[in-house]
C-alpha cells in the first residue's frame, strides 16, 4: 500500500531531471544483467551448433548449422551431448558427483535439524559450551595442510567418505535450524511431551515438520555446494581418478593442452564415431561446462524463494 | 518433581568422590576407546606392513578387502595363510565388541544408581572380551610369524605388532579396573520398584555427543597437525626427537631469504585483493539503493533473479566462462573478426599478466555483487515508509531520501560486512585464483592461500606450509577479535 502512495506522489512530483535519472540506472541494470546472462546463453549456443562454424568463431549470438552450400544458418544439434558418452571418465564423474550431492546432502540435513533442535534445549549437560565448541569452528580452522594431514590420518584420501563425512556437521547451518526452531510457539513442544512422547517423537512428528522451509533451505544451498565441490577432490583423491568430483573433471578438462577428441574412448557404432571425431576439445569442454551449469539453473527457480530467508536469518547471529 | 526427589536424598546417598572419580576415568577410558575404533593409527589389527595404514580397527574388521589390497601376490603364493586373515578379522570384531559393550556401559553409567550398576557390568564383562580379542591378534601374528618364516617370506610380508596393540591393551586394563572399582563401590538399589533411568541433562547430552565428535575430529583435531611445524618432516617420514627442530620453521619467515621474497610477493597480492575488495565493497549497496529507485517490482525481480545466478557456479566454471568469452577463439575475438571484421583478432586474454588484480576483483564482482545486494535489498524493504513520507512532506527529492535515510538505514549491516572483511583480509580463498593461475600471470595472482597449497601439497613442504598456515590462522583469529571488540566498542553489540 504504501508503495503504491509512493508511486502516486512521485508521478506528480516527476521531474525531467527524474526521468533522465530513471531512464539510466534502467539502462544501467539492462546492461549488467545482459552482462550476467550472456555469457551462459552463448555457452549454450556453442553447443548446440555446428561445431565447424564454432571453431571458425562464426557463431556469435544464434545457434547455427551449416545448409547445403556450407553457409550458417539459425538452426539447432544435440550431437555433442550424444557424444558426452564417449568422453574418457566423465561418466564416474557424474556418478560421483551426484551420490555425494544426494547422500551428502541427506546426512548433513538431518544431522543440522537433529543439532539444531537439540541446542535449544537448555537442559541439556553444558549446553551453552557444546554450542560455543560448535561455532567456533565457523571463524577459526587449523590450515590447509594441517587439515590434509589429519584427512590423511583419519584415512579420508582416496576415499569417498571424505566426501560426505566431514560435510555433516555444518555450523553454519545449526545455526539457522537453531534460529528458526526458537522461533516456533514452545507450547507445541509442551503438549507433546505431556502426552508422554520422547525427545526423538517430539523432533521426528512436530520439529521437522514445522521446520521445512528452512531445511528446505540448507538442502538447496548444501546441494549447490556439494554440486560446485572441487576442492576436497583436488586435494585428497590423488590416486583415485574415478572419484574425481565433475568440477574437478571439467578443471582438467579445461587446462588438458592436448586435444580432448584423442581422449574419447574408441567403440561404440560408426556413427558415434563419427560424431566423436567430429567433437573438437573447445566444444568438449563447453557441453561439460553446460551439463555442470544446468542441474544448477534447474534448481535455481526453486532457490530462489529461500534466498532472502536464508540470508536473513544468517545475519541473526545465535 | 525431580527437585523433591533430589533434595529427599540424605547425604549418605551422595557418590563418594572415589567412585565419583573412577567414574571419569571410566568414561573419558571408553570415549577414546570408542574413538579409537575409527582411528588408523590406532589400529591394533594392523599386523603386517602390508595392511593398508589409512585402516582403522573397524575397517579391518568388516572389510577383507582393506586388509588384502595391497597383498596379491602375498596371497596367492600363500605366503601369509587366508585362515590367518579369517582369524584377524574375527578378532578384530571381537575387540570391537567389547569396546561397544564398554562405550554402552559409560553411557549407561550416567543414569540412575540401577542403571548405572547395570551399565558398569558391561565393562567387567566387556574389558575381558577385548582382551580375549587382542589375545587372538597376537596368537594371529604369531601364527602369520611362523608361517612366514617356513616359508622364508618374512622380509615381504612384514609382519609387526603394531602400536596400536599396546594402546588397546592398555585401554582393557583400565576399562577393567576402573569400571570394576566404580561397580564395587555403587550400592545396588534396594527398592525394586525404582526403574531404571537418567537425567534429561544427560540424555539430552548422549544425543548431541556423536555430533560433538565428528565437530572435533574434523575441526579440532587438524590442531594436532600444527606440531609437523617443529620437526624437519618429510612426506612418508615419521616426528621424532631425532628431526626436531624446534622454531627453525618459523625463523625462515624472517630468515631465509628465498622464503621472504615470497611471503612478501605473495602478502602483497593478498592484502592488495583484499584491499581492493574492501575498497568496492560499497557496490552492492548502491546496487540495492538503485534498484529500489526502480518502479516496476516485476522489472527488480528480474533484475535480482537474473545477477544472482553467477553467484552459485563455481570458479571452475566461472573460468570455463572466461574461456569461452576471452581465449583465442572466443566470443570477444570472434565478434572483433566477424561481425567488425578487424584481421588478426586472436589474442588470449586470460593469458595476458597485465591487470591482473583488477580483473581478479571484476570476476569477483561479476559472481557476487547480485547476490550481495541481497541483504541490503531485504534492509530497504526493512525500513520504515514513513520516514519517507515525512521527508517528502519536508520538501526532501529523492536524493536527499536516499543520502539521509536508506544509506543511514543499511550502515549497521554494512559495518558488520565491513568488520568482517577486515578480520578475513588474509583468506581470499585459493579456488578463484587457481583456475585464473596461468605460467604469465603467477607471480601476481599468488594469494596467501594458493601459496600455502602450492608449497604444502605441490612441493610437500609441510613444516614450511604449516608454519604459514599457523601464522595466518593466528593473525586471522587476532583481526577478528578486534574487529569484534571495535564493533562493541562502535554499536555495542558483537559480531561474533
Amino acid at each position: 500500500m504504501s508503495r503504491k502512495a509512493q508511486d502516486a506522489t512521485m508521478h506528480i512530483r516527476r521531474t525531467a531531471g527524474d526521468r533522465v535519472f530513471d531512464t539510466a540506472i534502467i539502462i544501467l541494470f539492462v546492461l549488467f544483467t545482459f552482462i550476467c546472462i550472456f555469457p551462459f546463453y552463448y555457452l549454450l549456443i556453442n553447443t548446440i551448433s555446428d561445431n565447424d562454424l564454432v571453431t571458425s568463431g562464426r557463431v556469435n549470438f544464434f545457434p547455427m548449422l551449416k545448409d547445403a552450400a556450407g553457409n550458417g544458418v539459425f538452426g539447432v544439434q544435440i550431437n555433442n551431448y550424444l557424444a558426452l558418452k564417449n568422453v574418457q571418465d566423465l561418466g564416474s564423474s557424474v556418478m560421483v558427483t551426484v551420490a555425494r550431492t544426494i547422500i551428502g546432502t541427506a546426512l548433513m540435513v538431518v544431522t543440522s535439524a537433529w543439532a539444531g533442535y537439540l541446542v535449544t534445549k537448555r537442559k541439556m549437560w553444558k549446553r551453552s559450551f557444546w554450542y560455543r565448541f560448535l561455532v567456533v569452528t565457523m571463524y577459526f580452522n587449523a590450515g590447509l595442510v594441517p587439515w590434509y594431514m589429519n584427512m590423511l590420518m583419519m584415512g579420508l584420501t582416496d576415499n569417498f567418505l571424505a566426501y560426505i563425512i566431514p560435510g555433516m556437521v555444518a555450523p553454519y547451518n545449526i545455526i539457522l535450524v537453531k534460529t528458526y526452531i526458537e522461533s516456533i510457539p514452545s507450547s507445541l513442544e509442551e503438549s507433546a511431551v505431556i502426552d508422554g512422547a520422547s525427545t526423538l517423537t517430539v523432533w521426528r512428528k512436530i520439529i521437522v515438520p514445522l521446520s521445512i522451509p528452512i531445511l528446505a533451505t540448507i538442502a538447496i544451498f548444501g546441494a549447490v555446494g556439494n554440486w560446485n565441490s572441487f576442492q576436497d577432490s583436488l586435494l585428497l583423491m590423488n590416486n583415485r581418478p574415478d572419484l574425481y568430483t565433475l568440477q574437478h573433471r571439467l578443471y582438467i578438462y579445461l587446462n588438458s593442452s592436448s586435444n580432448l577428441g584423442a581422449m574419447m574412448s574408441q567403440g561404440g557404432t560408426v556413427s558415434e564415431q563419427a560424431a566423436a571425431s567430429m567433437l573438437n576439445q573447445r566444444v568438449i569442454q563447453y557441453t561439460v561446462s553446460m551439463v555442470s551449469i544446468i542441474p544448477i539453473l534447474l534448481v535455481y527457480p526453486f532457490m530462489q524463494r529461500y534466498f532472502v530467508k536464508g540470508i536473513m536469518l544468517g545475519a541473526v547471529k545465535g | 518433581m525431580e527437585g523433591t526427589v533430589k533434595a529427599g536424598l540424605p547425604a549418605a546417598e551422595r557418590t563418594p568422590f572415589g567412585t565419583r572419580a573412577a567414574l571419569w576415568v571410566f568414561r573419558i577410558a571408553a570415549l577414546l576407546a570408542g574413538m579409537a575404533l575409527f582411528f588408523p593409527p590406532a589400529n591394533p589389527g594392523r599386523i603386517s606392513e602390508k595392511i593398508n595404514a589409512a585402516a582403522s580397527l573397524f575397517t579391518t574388521g568388516v572389510s577383507r578387502d582393506t586388509i588384502t589390497n595391497s597383498m596379491g601376490r602375498i596371497l596367492r603364493s600363500q605366503w601369509i595363510q587366508d585362515t590367518d586373515i579369517t582369524l584377524l578379522m574375527i578378532a578384530c570384531v571381537v575387540v570391537m565388541a567389547g569396546v561397544i559393550a564398554c562405550c554402552t556401559g559409560a553411557c549407561m553409567s550416567l543414569g540412575n544408581r540401577k542403571m548405572r550398576r547395570r551399565g558398569l557390568a558391561l565393562p567387567i564383562l566387556g574389558a575381558p572380551v577385548m582382551a580375549a580379542g587382542l589375545f587372538l591378534i597376537h596368537k594371529c601374528y604369531g601364527s602369520m610369524l611362523a608361517h612366514g618364516e617356513e616359508v622364508g617370506k618374512l622380509d615381504t610380508i612384514r609382519i609387526m605388532l603394531p602400536d596400536g596393540f599396546p594402546v588397546f591393551c592398555v585401554f582393557a586394563g583400565i576399562l577393567f579396573l576402573t569400571g570394576l572399582i566404580a561397580f564395587l563401590t555403587t550400592r545396588p538399589e534396594t527398592n525394586p520398584s525404582v526403574p531404571m533411568e537418567m537425567e534429561e541433562k544427560y540424555k539430552l547430552f548422549l544425543m548431541m555427543l556423536p555430533v560433538i565428535l565428528l565437530s572435533f575430529i574434523f575441526a579440532y583435531l587438524p590442531i594436532w597437525g600444527w606440531r609437523y611445524a617443529f620437526f624437519d618432516y618429510k612426506p612418508g617420514g615419521t616426528i621424532g626427537a631425532d628431526n626436531y627442530v624446534g622454531l627453525k620453521w618459523f625463523g625462515s619467515l624472517f630468515n631465509d631469504p628465498a622464503t621472504v621474497s615470497d611471503l612478501v610477493r605473495v602478502l602483497r597480492n593478498t592484502l592488495i585483493m583484499s584491499g581492493l575488495g574492501i575498497a568496492t565493497s560499497w557496490l552492492p549497496i548502491a546496487f540495492a539503493v538503485l534498484l529500489a529507485e526502480i518502479r516496476s517490482t516485476k522489472f527488480q525481480r528480474t533484475i535480482q533473479t537474473l545477477t544472482t545466478i553467477p553467484n552459485f557456479i563455481s570458479w571452475v566454471l566461472v573460468y570455463a566462462i572466461a574461456i569461452c568469452i576471452f581465449s583465442t577463439d572466443g566470443f570477444i575475438n570472434s565478434f572483433l573478426t566477424n561481425i567488425l571484421h578487424q584481421t588478426g583478432a586472436n589474442t588470449n586474454y586470460l593469458q595476458i599478466a597485465d591487470h591482473t588484480w583488477l580483473k581478479m576483483l571484476l570476476w569477483g564482482t561479476w559472481k557476487g555483487v547480485g547476490w550481495s545486494a541481497i541483504i541490503y535489498i531485504a534492509g530497504i524493504a526493512g525500513i520504515d515508509q514513513q520516514l519517507y513520507e515525512a521527508a517528502r512532506v519536508d520538501g526532501a527529492n529523492r536524493f536527499r531520501c536516499i543520502w539521509h535515510i536508506t544509506i543511514p538505514g543499511l550502515m549497521p549491516t554494512y559495518m558488520v560486512m565491513l568488520l568482517m572483511s577486515i578480520a578475513g583480509i588474509l583468506s581470499n580463498g585459493m579456488e578463484q585464483y587457481l583456475v585464473f593461475e596461468n605460467a604469465m600471470n603467477k607471480d601476481v595472482i599468488e594469494v596467501l592461500d594458493l601459496y600455502v597449497y602450492h608449497i604444502g601439497i605441490g612441493q610437500n613442504q609441510i613444516p614450511l606450509s604449516t608454519v604459514v598456515g599457523i601464522s595466518k590462522s593466528l593473525i586471522g583469529i587476532t583481526l577478528l577479535f578486534a574487529a569484534n571488540g571495535i564493533s562493541k566498542g562502535i554499536r555495542g553489540e558483537s559480531i561474533i
